[in-house]
């Protein structure tokens, strides 16, 4: 086992200091170039956060939708694999036309919707808010 | 190859091209860019019988020699034909495909001043005008750009889709996708199938910009003052150019604003109607727009793939990777309107 302080409150630090004392300092190329770096600090520790039960449910949901018995991993790694063969799956009956219409089709749409939303509560959460608040305006307005 | 011989061989090229008596560069300097090409800005005095004339410059080089698609000329014939119609680009000036001169084709162009960052376009005062006339600007100007004739300027050298551009670009990028994404993206397969359903038919085949949005034009506090990047000029059909502006990426945040973040889809329909005196089918333009996130998706993709392929040390371009789930994400949202 590692010591405190984790990998996740490591990067944060590290992300904290280039945003309060390296951005302000900078112009031009060079400051925005170390926001991307703040940002993609945040985004690594949001994963190391989040992904191990993002990948868990993922596995599950895409195993009930595409009728598989649940597999047996558990190291994360091994996790990532069967996730991406499943996608890999799914991917292949989606361009064979078979999430073309019908139930199975809603299925498929919230399913790959909750995937992608995933992702973006590590990549983006920002912008996953923002679209999720525009869209209850937008159905508000209906 | 140092400034100052570059600068020295670019006076004499320029001097034989006018044909001048005398040449005077200043302010030669290489400006920030695209890894794709290279740019330098500088002031050229040029004299002739007594008589001096002074304009701001640019230059656009391929990177290096070892590039075999240079398609500088074609940009730069594009431009021209642009610029004969009245669309506001900067007026190019000459050419070269000779090695000998500077190491790779590059062109010479006037330089426009003003901004290019559509951040600033969207958020500063300074730009407040400029927001309220820019959008009826672009669709404006997109229908000049449309109305520029390929054969009778001779362009027809530009990529031509034919019968069917739509298909044509959709199984493009399918083609890219496949051989570029490292993992299964269902959120991409839906909208190819989606697209595929719903090949518009193409009754008008004009030139098409290609990049036509808002990280493409130089504007003033007044508005568009020229239209830049035509390296992606090609004929088909003139909605992509429509549908591409209204990409969620381009909005910067501001999505209540789907074209550029600066206006709705049905005012600049309306502007770009009576301009062009073609109407705007709503479907097709809703078409485009969901070609255009894919198309933007890929991208990212492939922007990525740069930097993991060893072309590019960049965090920039890395970080593009993890943006892809953006326009998943938006292509999910069109889909799903348009079905409901």
């Amino acid at each position: 086992m590692q010591d405190r302080p984790t990998s996740i409150e490591l990067l944060e630090a590290a992300a904290d200091f280039v945003d309060r004392e390296i951005v302000p300092i900078l112009d031009g190329q060079r400051q925005f170039q170390s926001r991307v770096v703040a940002n993609v600090m945040r985004i690594v520790a949001r994963e190391i956060k989040l992904e191990d039960p993002f990948v868990r449910s993922e596995v599950r949901a895409l195993s009930k939708l595409l009728a598989h018995p649940e597999p047996h991993v558990h190291s994360l790694d091994d996790l990532g694999k069967v996730a991406f063969k499943l996608n890999e799956e799914l991917s292949e009956k989606i361009r064979t036309g078979a999430a073309d219409s019908g139930a199975w089709r809603a299925e498929v749409l919230s399913m790959v919707r909750r995937s992608v939303e995933d992702k973006l509560r590590i990549a983006n959460p920002r912008y996953l808010e923002s679209d999720v608040a525009l869209r209850k305006e937008a159905i508000e307005q209906d | 190859m140092d400034t100052k011989e570059m600068t020295q061989r670019l006076t004499d090229f320029i001097r034989e091209q006018g044909p001048f008596d005398k040449v005077t560069i200043e302010n030669f300097s290489k400006m920030p860019g695209g890894a794709s090409r290279e740019i330098y800005s500088f002031d050229c005095a040029m004299e002739r019988a007594g008589e001096v004339k002074r304009r701001a410059m640019v230059m656009r080089q391929d990177p290096g020699a070892h590039n075999i698609s240079s398609n500088r000329r074609d940009e730069f014939l594009v431009i021209r034909a642009a610029f004969e119609e009245h669309v506001p680009v900067p007026e190019v000036f000459w050419i070269s495909e000779d090695p000998a001169v500077l190491g790779s084709s590059f062109f010479i162009m006037e330089r426009v001043e003003g901004e290019t960052l559509a951040r600033r376009l969207l958020r500063d005062a300074a730009y407040a005008k400029a927001r309220e006339v820019m959008p009826a600007q672009l669709a404006d100007i997109l229908a000049r750009i449309h109305r520029v004739d390929p054969v009778a300027h001779k362009l027809d050298f530009l990529s031509e889709p034919g019968d069917n551009a739509a298909l044509t670009e959709v199984q493009r990028y399918e083609a890219n996708f496949r051989q570029l994404a490292l993992e299964p993206h269902p959120a991409f397969e839906l909208a190819f199938r989606w697209l595929l359903g719903r090949i518009p038919k193409t009754p008008r085949k004009t030139l098409v910009h290609g990049d036509y949005r808002i990280g493409n034009v130089i504007f003033g506090p007044e508005g568009v003052r020229s239209i830049l990047d035509w390296e992606l000029a090609h004929v088909g059909d003139p909605m992509e150019d429509v549908g591409w502006m209204c990409v969620r990426a381009w909005r910067f945040g501001n999505d209540r604003m789907p074209v550029g973040g600066l206006g709705t889809r049905e005012d600049f329909f309306n502007v770009y109607e009576r301009a062009s005196g073609v109407p705007v089918d709503p479907e097709a333009a809703r078409f485009w727009e969901v070609f255009g996130n894919l198309r933007w998706g890929i991208i990212t993709i492939s922007q990525a793939r740069r930097h993991m392929d060893k072309f590019v040390n960049s965090v920039e371009l890395a970080s593009i990777g993890r943006r892809t789930a953006e326009t998943e994400l938006e292509l999910l949202n069109l889909i799903q309107i348009a079905t409901s």
